[in-house]
């Protein structure tokens, strides 16, 4: 046998079929947004997509507020940080940041760029300082075993200490470090190095990594993060001028937990907006047609909602919140508004 | 990190040939979709570490194998991930030896046979149509050494055929004779 005719029969006997491709029905595309929905921070999953692009740099010009923990100068607890008010923070808040692990970096010059999903078990929170990053994400306490699988495969791990507790430094390369900490109550937490960092850089900045109590968290987070105390005052400004749906609760933005504005706007401008579609489609239906201009008119006025109009260069949230909007006031609800606006 | 559209692109301009890829390797097609699932979930988890765009179907190519191997190990599905791709395959994709021309099954058996790393470089070159120096980047090895392994596979292969479809030169070459006939 030659060479050739050997070559050719080892192509023959392939078992794949590229026609099996072409018969998925949507599975590949399903399996994506599966995947997608896997992700550190899980404020609503199909909706994530629209939230996090171009969020790093003007979130991070957004949020110009400071970690005031200094080895010599902590904050005091229930103080904002750098100021003498005393703040009672509400129920709601403290069990916020009772179910956070509360990690913060104690060395001057971090600031948070990146603050979301607080609300629910997992979130996240990014810390950055002089091109340096490194991001807390809490997951959980289930998903430990899978994600531990998962890093085992980075690198060898090399036991540290972080805020006290035992912990697996991973070294994905040269320059970027990851920490895992096993999970204590409901969630586990990892840390990812961002930017160019040595193992020495890497190491003496988790050395300054401190666990807090609750009013020292809050306090420690940015005035332009909307922490659940805040939440009342920020959907006020939000929702200044915004036309609500019927049946809209105001008082359920309280579930929105702890978020940075941009977050904080997405989550309640879908409240706002679907609840303006299904009135739309409600009123449509019934034959309302006083209803149905009156919904309109409210979707339409969208392009003019200041906070949309704010959040605009921060991320792709306003666009797609108008080009939906746009196309129920031309008559036709798109059959994925559900997920694109994160109803 | 990779931006959330870039993963979108990666993932939709490689699933099909990842999906090859472990249909080629799995005993039941169904359980490709558990080794592409698993495989993407783990590029979506370490997106930081996704190579430039010329290097990433080999890198792609490279995590699953690690997949691939926790598979045949036995290791449990880590996720719910994929479930209607499973369906879908199981379909679409049915194991039927009944359906198989006999010799691709002489030569798959004789593949089977074969060491895990010389069975591996011949399906990269043929199967997924790699060259020597891609192979040698999938499995780790230096390309001098993947192209010595391609030569040693091929003639291990060639003894194993040629053992199994009786006489060089005689059934072969009628089967090699007429190889459009095998599209069909």
């Amino acid at each position: 046998m030659t060479d050739d005719s050997l070559d050719r029969l080892i192509r023959d006997a392939d078992p794949y079929r590229p026609a099996v491709g072409n018969r998925l029905d949507g599975a590949a595309e399903e399996l994506l947004e599966e995947i997608m929905s896997d992700r550190p921070v899980r404020t609503i999953p199909t909706r994530r997509r629209l939230l996090v692009p171009l969020l790093g740099a003007a979130a991070a010009a957004a949020l110009v507020g400071v970690v005031a923990l200094t080895g010599t100068d902590p904050a005091p607890t229930g103080a904002q940080p750098g100021g003498t008010t005393s703040v009672t923070y509400s129920a709601l808040a403290l069990r916020a940041a009772e179910e956070n692990p509360r990690l913060l970096i104690d060395e001057p010059g971090w600031t948070a760029t990146y603050v979301s999903g607080f609300a629910e078990k997992e979130g996240s929170i990014r810390w950055s300082k002089q091109g340096r990053e490194i991001e807390f994400n809490w997951r959980p306490a289930q998903y430990y075993d899978s994600y531990h699988q998962d890093r085992a495969s980075v690198s060898a791990a090399e036991p540290v200490t972080v805020a006290g507790r035992g912990g697996e430094l991973y070294t994905y390369s040269a320059n970027d470090f990851g920490v895992m900490l096993p999970p204590r109550g409901k969630f586990f937490v990892e840390l990812r190095g961002g930017g160019s960092w040595t193992r020495a850089a890497f190491g003496e900045t988790l050395t300054h990594v401190v666990q807090v109590g609750v009013e020292q968290w809050l306090a420690a987070l940015p005035p332009e993060v909307v922490t659940p105390d805040r939440i009342d005052a920020r959907a006020t400004e939000v929702l200044a001028g915004v036309p609500l749906p019927p049946g809209f609760d105001r008082a359920s933005l309280a579930d929105l937990g702890t978020n940075d504005t941009y977050q904080f706007g997405a989550q309640v401008a879908a409240r706002v907006g679907c609840g303006w579609i299904a009135e739309w489609e409600r009123a449509t239906k019934a034959g309302d047609a006083a209803a149905t201009t009156r919904a309109a008119d409210a979707l339409r006025g969208s392009h003019g909602w200041k906070f949309l109009n704010d959040m605009n260069a921060a991320g792709d949230y306003p666009e797609v919140f108008w080009e939906i909007a746009d196309q129920v006031v031309a008559g036709s609800v798109p059959p994925q508004y559900r997920d694109s606006l994160g109803c | 990190m990779i931006s959330e559209d870039r993963f979108r692109r990666i993932y939709t301009a490689n699933f099909d040939p990842l999906l090859a890829y472990a249909i080629r390797r799995v005993e039941q097609p169904e359980d490709a979709a558990d080794v592409v699932a698993e495989t993407f979930l783990v590029v979506w988890r370490r997106r930081r570490d996704v190579p430039p765009d010329d290097e990433v179907r080999l890198w792609l190519y490279g995590v699953a194998r690690r997949v691939l191997a926790n598979h045949h190990r036995g290791g449990a599905r880590r996720e719910r991930l994929g479930d209607r791709l499973r369906q879908r395959l199981r379909a679409v994709a049915p194991a039927d030896p009944g359906t198989e021309v006999p010799r691709r099954l002489v030569l798959r058996s004789a593949l089977a046979r074969l060491g895990e790393l010389d069975r591996e470089v011949l399906m990269l070159t043929f199967w997924e149509g790699l060259e020597p120096r891609e192979i040698a980047a999938v499995l780790g090895l230096s390309a001098p050494t993947a192209r010595a392994r391609l030569s040693r596979a091929r003639r291990r292969l060639r003894e194993l055929v040629g053992h199994d479809l009786g006489p060089p030169g005689h059934e072969l070459d009628v089967m090699t004779g007429r190889p459009t006939k095998e599209g069909r």
